[in-house]
Parts: C-alpha cells; sequence; structure tokens
C-alpha cells in the first residue's frame, strides 16, 4: 500500500502579509513560513494509516527550495520519503494539480491525501483538480475516516450537517480540522529524517490558464464609533444603527 | 484626561492577578506625560496617594490600590522609536509586551525578556524587572534598559541615561536642575536573579534603582530598550522524562556547560513536574502517558549549526533517558509558539483555578544559588508532599528558580499552604536565595522581604525612598510596611 501526502508551505497565519513591488506576490521580508495547516491533518491520518495497516508513506511538494521545511517537518514527523517538484514560478491549481497528479501515478498510490484547502490562495482546488485527473474517487472536508481493506467509509462535513459516505481504493481524501490531534515532530523521527533524503526532481511543465493580475489589501476597516458609555446612548445607537448602518 | 469613578468601571483596577483585592477613588488614564505629570502634581498638593497600573498580570499586587487614586498607563502605548543601526527601541509604559515583540520582528530585531505574560506592559515589566525563560541565557529586564525618563512625586522629571556610578553616591539632577544624592550602601544581594527590593549596589547605573522598585520611586513615562538581531534558526523542544529525576540531571548537565564553547547553549530550560503535566494534558492530548516531568529547552542559533545543536541535544536526551519518541521537536515557528502555549498554560491555568476557588495562590518565585538547588527542591518537595494540599512545581530551573504552587481550595488548607510557604522561604534564604526573583514584593511578600534582607537592610531602602518620596504618595504598601517606612 502507498500513502501520498501533498502539502504546501504558506505564511504563517500569525503573521501580516504585505503585498509586494510588483504588485503581484507577498513581501516575504519578516514572513515565517509554515506547514499548511489543514495538510498537518493529511499528514498524520496518512502516520495513523501506516501505523495501523503497514504501507510506505510519500510526502510531495511543489514549490521552491524553501518548500524543503515543509518536507523535512513531515519527514521528521514520520513519512518514509520525500519528494519535492520544483518550481518557482507561479502556477494556477489546475497546473500544481497536473504536476502532482503526474507523481501521484508515477509512485502508484493507493490513498491520497490533501489538505481541504491551502491557507494561502485559499482555493481549495488542488485535492479536487488531482482526484480528477487521476481518475480516482475523492472525499473532500473529511472528519473521520476509516479504511478496511478496500472499502473506504468518510464522515465529511456539508452545510449545515454532516454526511457519511462510502467508496473503494484508490481515493483522495482532504482533511479538515477535527479529523486528528496531528503530533509533532519527535527527537527519534528528527534523528532519522536526517538520515532521509528528500528527491528533487523538476515540476511537470505545463501552462497556466489562470494569469495573476493583482494582489491588494483588501481596505482598511474605518474607526470605530463610540455613541455613549451609558443607557443614555442607546437611543441614539439605535438611530444609527437603523439609519446609517442599516443593520435593523 | 479620562477620569474613571464609578465602580464598575474601577473594579477593573482593583486586584491583579494574584487576586490581591484593594480600593480607590478614582482612575485616571492620561493619554501623555504632561497629563500624567498634572496628575501627579495635583495627588502631591491633596498629599493623596497614587498607585500606577500597567495591565494587571502582576503577581504580588503590585499595581493594586489601598485607597487614592490608580494612574494608568493603558493610553501610553506607542513605540515611539525604533533605530534600527543602534538597535534600541524608545516605547512608552504602557505598550503591551505581545505587540512590542510583533513590531520588531517583523523588521528582524528581537527582544529577548518574556515574563510568561505576553499581556503584561513594558512599564510592569520595568518595575518588576520582569524575568522570563529567555533571561537564563540573557538576564531580566534590567540587561536591556539603555535608558528611561523617570517622573517624581514633585512632578520633576529624570532622564537617566546608561551611566555606572563609581563611588558610593547617586547624583541625580532632575528636569528644575535640583540634585539629589542617594547614598550607595551595599545591602548584600544575593548571587541569584532577583526582584526582592530596591537594587543597590556599588557600581550600579543611576536607572537600576528605579527598575524593579514596583512603582514606589517614580513613575517611568518613557523607556529605552536594547534590542538584538533575530537569531538565524532557533530550536525548540518539549522533552518528556519518565523519572523528575532524569529531568532535573538533564538540566543540570547542561547548565554545567553553559556559555562554554560547545555547540548547545541554551536560551531556555524550563521544568514541569507531574502534577504541572496532569493540569496540561487535557489542552495537550499529546503528552505521552508515561510521563512523569518534562523540560522545555529553546536554543537561538547565531553562529551555531542547527543541526549540530540538533544533535547533541539528541545526545543529552539519550544520555540522561528521555523519551525520544514521544518528546516534541518544533520544525516551525507555528510549533514554537505552541510550545510557549504550553509554558505559558501551566502559570495561566494555576491562577484561573485559583480565582475559580476564590483563594489565593500560595506561590514561591525563590532562587537559590546552584550548588544548593537540588537539596533546596527536595526540601521543598519533602515539605508540601504529606498533605492533601494539591500543587504543581514548575519554572526557570537553568536559573535555579522554582515556582511551587500550592492550590489549597478551603480556608484550612490556605493556612497550612502558608505554614509551608514560610518554610521553603527560610530554606531558600538558608540557602542564600531570594524570595522573589521576577514577581516583586508587591503587598504580599513584604514580611518576607524583610525575613530576606533584616530590618537594616530595609531601612537602607526606606531611607532612599524618602529622599526622593518623603510622603510616601507612590505606590503605598508595596515592598514597606509602614513601620518600615517610619
Ligand atoms: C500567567 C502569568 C505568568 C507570569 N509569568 C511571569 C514570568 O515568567 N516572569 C515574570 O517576571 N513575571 C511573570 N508574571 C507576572 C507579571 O506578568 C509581571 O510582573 C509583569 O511585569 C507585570 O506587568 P503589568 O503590566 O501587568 O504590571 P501591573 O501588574 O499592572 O503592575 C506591576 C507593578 O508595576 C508598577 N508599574 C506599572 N507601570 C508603571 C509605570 N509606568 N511606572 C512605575 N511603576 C509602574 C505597578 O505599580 C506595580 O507595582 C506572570 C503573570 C501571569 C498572570
Amino acid at each position: 500500500m502507498k500513502i501520498v501526502v501533498c502539502v504546501s508551505h504558506v505564511p504563517d497565519t500569525a503573521t501580516r502579509i504585505n503585498v509586494s513591488g510588483d504588485g503581484k506576490n507577498i513581501d516575504s521580508t519578516g514572513v515565517t513560513y509554515i506547514v499548511n495547516p489543514y495538510d498537518e491533518f493529511a499528514i498524520e491520518e496518512a502516520l495513523k494509516h501506516k501505523e495501523k495497516s503497514g504501507g510506505e508513506t510519500y510526502v510531495v511538494s511543489l514549490g521552491g527550495d524553501a518548500n524543503k521545511e515543509t518536507i523535512k517537518k513531515a519527514l521528521a514527523m514520520g513519512i518514509d520519503n520525500g519528494i519535492l517538484l520544483k518550481d518557482d514560478s507561479y502556477r494556477d491549481s489546475l497546473s500544481v494539480a497536473k504536476a502532482l497528479a503526474a507523481e501521484i501515478k508515477s509512485i502508484g498510490a493507493d490513498l491520497v491525501f490533501f489538505g481541504k484547502q491551502s491557507v494561502d490562495y485559499d482555493s481549495s482546488a488542488v485535492g479536487q483538480l488531482t482526484a480528477e485527473l487521476l481518475g480516482m474517487p475523492l472525499i473532500s472536508v473529511v472528519v473521520d475516516l476509516s479504511v478496511e481493506g478496500s472499502k473506504v467509509t468518510a464522515e465529511r462535513e456539508i452545510e449545515g450537517g454532516k454526511e457519511v459516505i462510502e467508496t473503494t481504493l484508490p481515493c483522495v481524501i482532504t482533511t479538515q480540522k477535527g479529523l486528528n490531534e496531528p503530533r509533532y515532530a519527535s527527537l527519534k523521527g528528527i534523528m532519522a529524517a536526517k538520515k532521509k533524503i528528500i528527491e528533487e526532481k523538476p515540476a511537470l511543465a505545463v501552462a497556466n490558464y489562470v494569469e495573476l493580475l493583482q494582489m491588494k489589501r483588501p481596505p482598511a476597516k474605518e474607526a470605530g464609533k463610540i455613541v455613549g458609555t451609558d443607557v443614555s446612548a442607546v437611543p441614539e445607537l439605535v438611530r444609527l444603527l437603523r439609519e446609517e448602518a442599516k443593520v435593523i | 484626561m479620562i477620569e474613571r469613578r464609578d465602580q464598575e468601571s474601577i473594579v477593573n483596577y482593583l486586584a491583579d492577578a494574584s487576586n490581591f483585592k484593594g480600593n480607590c477613588e478614582k482612575v485616571l488614564v492620561p493619554a501623555s506625560k504632561d497629563e500624567v505629570k498634572e496628575a501627579i502634581i495635583e495627588a502631591a498638593a491633596k498629599n493623596i496617594p497614587v498607585t500606577f497600573s500597567g495591565a494587571g498580570t502582576g503577581l504580588t499586587g503590585g499595581r493594586v490600590p489601598l485607597g487614592g487614586w490608580v494612574i494608568s498607563t493603558e493610553k501610553l502605548n506607542r513605540i515611539i522609536d525604533i533605530d534600527t543601526s543602534n538597535k534600541t527601541a524608545a516605547v512608552e509604559p504602557g505598550l503591551l509586551l505581545s505587540d512590542f515583540h510583533a513590531a520588531i520582528s517583523k523588521i528582524g530585531l528581537y527582544y529577548p525578556p518574556d515574563p510568561t505574560e505576553q499581556n503584561s506592559t513594558i512599564g510592569g515589566n520595568f518595575a518588576t524587572n520582569a524575568s522570563g525563560a529567555k533571561s537564563y541565557k540573557y538576564g531580566p529586564t534590567r540587561s536591556f534598559i539603555e535608558s528611561a525618563e523617570i517622573i517624581l512625586p514633585s512632578g520633576e522629571t529624570f532622564f537617566l541615561p546608561q551611566t555606572k556610578n563609581c563611588g558610593n553616591l547617586l547624583s541625580m539632577k532632575s528636569s528644575s536642575g535640583k540634585e539629589y544624592n542617594i547614598p550607595v550602601d551595599d545591602i548584600s544581594m544575593p548571587e541569584v536573579k532577583n526582584a526582592s527590593g530596591y537594587y543597590i549596589k556599588r557600581g550600579m547605573r543611576d536607572i537600576d534603582l528605579f527598575i524593579g522598585s514596583e512603582g514606589t520611586l517614580g513613575f517611568v513615562s518613557e523607556i529605552s530598550l536594547r534590542l538584538m538581531d533575530i537569531p538565524n534558526e532557533v530550536i525548540s523542544a518539549v522533552i518528556f522524562f519518565e523519572s523528575d529525576i532524569n529531568a532535573l540531571d538533564f538540566i543540570d548537565d547542561l547548565r554545567s556547560l553553559r556559555n562554554r564553547n560547545i555547540s548547545i547553549n541554551p536560551s531556555a530550560l524550563e521544568f514541569f513536574d507531574k502534577n504541572s503535566l496532569e493540569f496540561l494534558r487535557e489542552d495537550f492530548p499529546g503528552i505521552p502517558n508515561d510521563a512523569l516531568a518534562a523540560v522545555w529547552l529553546e536554543n537561538d542559533c547565531y553562529n551555531s549549526d542547527p543541526d549540530k545543536v540538533t544533535d547533541v541535544l539528541i545526545s543529552f536526551c539519550e544520555k540522561h533517558k528521555a523519551n525520544l519518541s514521544g518528546s516534541w521537536f518544533a520544525s516551525d515557528a507555528k510549533d514554537r509558539n505552541k510550545f510557549q502555549t504550553f509554558r505559558h498554560a501551566v502559570s495561566y491555568k494555576v491562577s484561573e483555578f485559583i480565582s475559580s476557588k476564590n483563594m489565593l495562590k500560595v506561590g514561591t518565585d525563590t532562587a537559590v544559588p546552584v550548588q544548593f538547588f537540588r537539596k533546596f527542591l527536595n526540601d521543598s518537595i519533602n515539605l508540601v508532599s504529606g498533605n492533601e494540599i494539591r500543587y504543581v512545581l514548575y519554572g526557570h530551573f537553568g536559573d535555579c528558580h522554582m515556582h511551587l504552587n500550592m492550590l489549597p481550595e478551603n480556608q484550612d488548607q490556605l493556612r497550612i499552604a502558608r505554614e509551608i510557604y514560610s518554610d521553603i522561604i527560610d530554606s531558600a534564604i538558608e540557602a542564600g536565595g531570594t524570595v522573589s526573583a521576577e514577581h516583586g514584593i508587591g503587598k504580599i511578600k513584604k514580611d518576607y522581604l524583610l525575613r530576606m534582607y533584616g530590618f537594616e537592610s530595609i531601612k537602607k531602602m526606606a531611607y532612599i525612598k524618602k529622599i526622593l518620596d518623603s510622603e510616601n504618595l507612590f505606590g503605598r504598601g508595596n515592598i514597606f510596611t509602614d513601620l518600615m517606612f517610619e
């Protein structure tokens, strides 16, 4: 059984992002990068699956050299093999998916994990596109998963509730918070990771269908207004909510 | 200037994280130092005591007023200037430490003092000489203060730069040209991390007198801080042990190599006992079931090779039989923050637990010289075990600084906890240690300060206070009992 986890390397959700001079990128000075938080659930699930049923695990990431940090983390958490599909240029979701699908095919994966979305571009598309390109069934936004033999049962979040879906291997799963509690890298994992080599290869060259024209900050929030600090301010507050904010 | 008088809004200023409670006539919220001066001059003219309030995260009731007025720094929260070439920053006292850390890290700068409570103010850190995990390598807040501006009860100001004094007199000139001469009569401070009473030592800087003076000598209205470059990489790990002896040996071993030229040179070495881990388990399910102690370690890498540091760390872990497969190793900034949260959660949960029971925490803040630390620790554990009071033991063990927090659940237990506390303090003093290494004396540890220094030394401190604040208006009730002040 071969299990592949696809991970992205993203700005820390806690850092403030600025747009760079060319208006097409973020300014990376002072920005720290982390493993995409949703991908951590994917890594943890792959490890749990291997611990239960055995198999060989792979982490695949597409991007520049910096992505090796994220791959290293996955290796230190316990993933067996690391693959970097090198490309420093901007790619749209479909061209990322095409490169990943080609790699997953050549590995011959039975079970593929993605985070439900990457918190940089937030497109929530790469997992789905890859599944389609691979011709595999996909269950997205999974919060509970069981794999018995080749039977896969997953619970996924939907608007206002949950649904349970069954399919068979091979398949693609995208993971949501709540699925598991990702482990930290252990000292043993760190020692083992040092011996693992990250395989680097150029990402499959394909054309983008989407062009990034410009990045912009959302307009700054306007300052709040203190109408008063005791009950006497209530009538004025109600008037403003009705006439200015038009929310009541 | 905002003035708050109604109970509803002043109640927030009448306690701090120690849960010690007080009262006041009104709370003033100045928006500039001129407004602070104005308020101080008015209070002095009316002979009204003034207590300064930062964020109220203090653990000794320092900002809790016993009558009079409160001056809150909440609106004095600007970064005045960051000088990137000289690596200094000038800030107002009400600036939150978390905001400061965020602002400077964006431009690649670093300010190591990290009292676990990031919601504290720089002014509060100054006034308590706060320290934190990283004081192990870098020293307390004091080591990072370049200069400061102090407002005296007379409304005059001192601007105190970095000058050292060789003699036995601090000679300070105020803005109006008035000269204050303060005798430096050595009080033999302990050779450990210390935040008990005034700093009085030959060769001290003028400013040292005010750092850690808990709002009793002056209002600090502007502070200039020394900054450093952000390390190239930070190694951070939470290491679990199946025996507390192994964890303590691990710390001793690393400490004995401190600042020697070997690859590993931790900036933080923090210990957690099994009870602390129990407290944390609910929020951190990854704590291994068989863990009976843990050490959180950070190592800032400037010139050292992170891989080498990791190798050395692992060899120390193997030597002391750490749980290699269960220990946590941070892979990125997010993990590191999580480990800091882990550290913060212990202190925080203790405070929360105590407030929920509406009790007072009985917690030690003692540090002792390294050669006595293990014995002191064992004696303290012996004192506290063998009765029903719950306790958690953790702290900055790199600095031989122990927080043993007893969590009494009723008045009876509170009484016993206080007796144990008193015995622990005695053994810390006997070992040449301090009753407060970082939280200060405030209003709740005065008797122990007296025990530590003796009446003569306290009198020397009170003498200094009288020179600057003859009417005892500032921070009344902190450090000194009325008797000491007479
Ligand atoms: C969960 C938790 C963990 C903590 N961990 C640590 C720790 O690891 N290390 C540590 O050192 N402390 C620790 N503390 C204690 C506390 O955070 C520090 O004492 C902090 O420095 C207090 O800052 P503050 O702004 O809250 O000050 P406050 O509590 O508001 O005031 C503290 C003292 O400073 C004086 N003061 C405030 N502003 C001024 C001013 N402008 N001029 C003159 N005097 C002033 C006050 O009068 C008072 O005496 C912890 C507290 C909590 C709740």
